[in-house]
């Protein structure tokens, strides 16, 4: 069977991750045992870090298609909508999973309520757990879709507050390790296997979001098909 | 050494988790694509009654 664009991402995608994976595992240097609590641990954030990243490409997409849905009415625009929500509550449930094995190593909890960029992040997984499961449960309709795409658009507020929450609240979850005025606190083969696993979670989170999308062209079809064939009503 | 076994334990599920739900996926696309063409060709048999009769 020839396969189709989005499947080839997900292809080089999950392989990538799974190269990161390894990476991370056996040739990562390892941290300062001064440093960390649980050094071995850290080895998490190749997982982490990258997810976290794939989880604001989603919730961007949703943000776009939610505000396209709005605006254009365009059933592209409601495709990335529930792409965006979907591959959102995936990449979101793997950041928080990955971070509540780091925090329960590291800290000693695996949850620290106090924190901003804890809360506000897990919000947003919230939210797309609230967008997937009401979709599924609510019949499509002008109005349902208006709802959701009303929670995609207002959500996105927490994308911009969760990046800067580190750089204004240093609570307890760790300030950005690049990007920063003091060049930041990689060294060479760590920066190296992070952007392996950036550019990996990229391509899956693409790879993703394309399927969902002619899955979902495939469902409004098959609906299509299944009226005209019952007599058109 | 503790240490590294979680974090393989940890490793080893998500890994299992993302190749899951990527297969999981892929799967439905396929199947949903092989149905739209059976229903394709029902939906042509039936126009082609209707013309004959």
């Amino acid at each position: 069977m020839k396969m189709k664009v989005g499947e080839v991402l997900l292809l080089f995608g999950f392989t990538g991750v799974a190269t990161t994976m390894m990476l991370a595992f056996l040739w990562a240097p390892s941290v300062s045992i001064n440093a960390f609590e649980e050094p071995a641990a850290q080895r998490i954030f190749y997982w982490h870090v990258p997810s976290a990243w794939a989880a604001f490409i989603a919730f961007g997409a949703l943000f776009v298609g939610s505000a396209g849905w709005m605006f254009k009415r365009s059933e592209l625009m409601w495709r990335i909508h529930i792409a965006g929500s979907e591959a959102g509550l995936a990449t979101g449930l793997m950041t928080v999973w990955s971070g509540c094995v780091w925090g329960a190593a590291e800290w000693g909890t695996p949850w620290d309520w106090s924190d901003v960029r804890l809360n506000t992040f897990g919000l947003l997984t919230l939210l797309a757990i609230y967008l997937v499961l009401g979709r599924s449960s609510q019949p499509d309709g002008v109005e349902t879709r208006d709802t959701f795409a009303a929670f995609g658009l207002y959500g996105f507020i927490l994308v911009p507050f969760t990046y800067v929450a580190t750089r204004i609240w240093s609570i307890r979850h760790p300030g950005p390790v690049i990007g920063t005025n003091d060049g930041g606190s990689l060294n060479a083969d760590m920066g190296l296997i992070l952007l392996i696993g950036t550019l990996s979670f990229t391509l899956l989170i693409f790879g993703h979001m394309l399927t969902s999308m002619r899955i979902t062209a495939f469902e409004q079809r098959i609906e299509a098909l299944q009226i005209q064939l019952d007599g058109g009503k | 050494m503790e240490g590294m076994t979680y974090l393989a334990v940890a490793y080893f599920g998500m890994i299992i988790a993302v190749g899951l739900w990527t297969y999981t996926v892929v799967q439905r696309s396929r199947h949903l694509s092989e149905r739209i063409g059976a229903l394709e060709a029902a939906v042509k048999a039936a126009s082609r009654e209707v013309a004959e009769d």
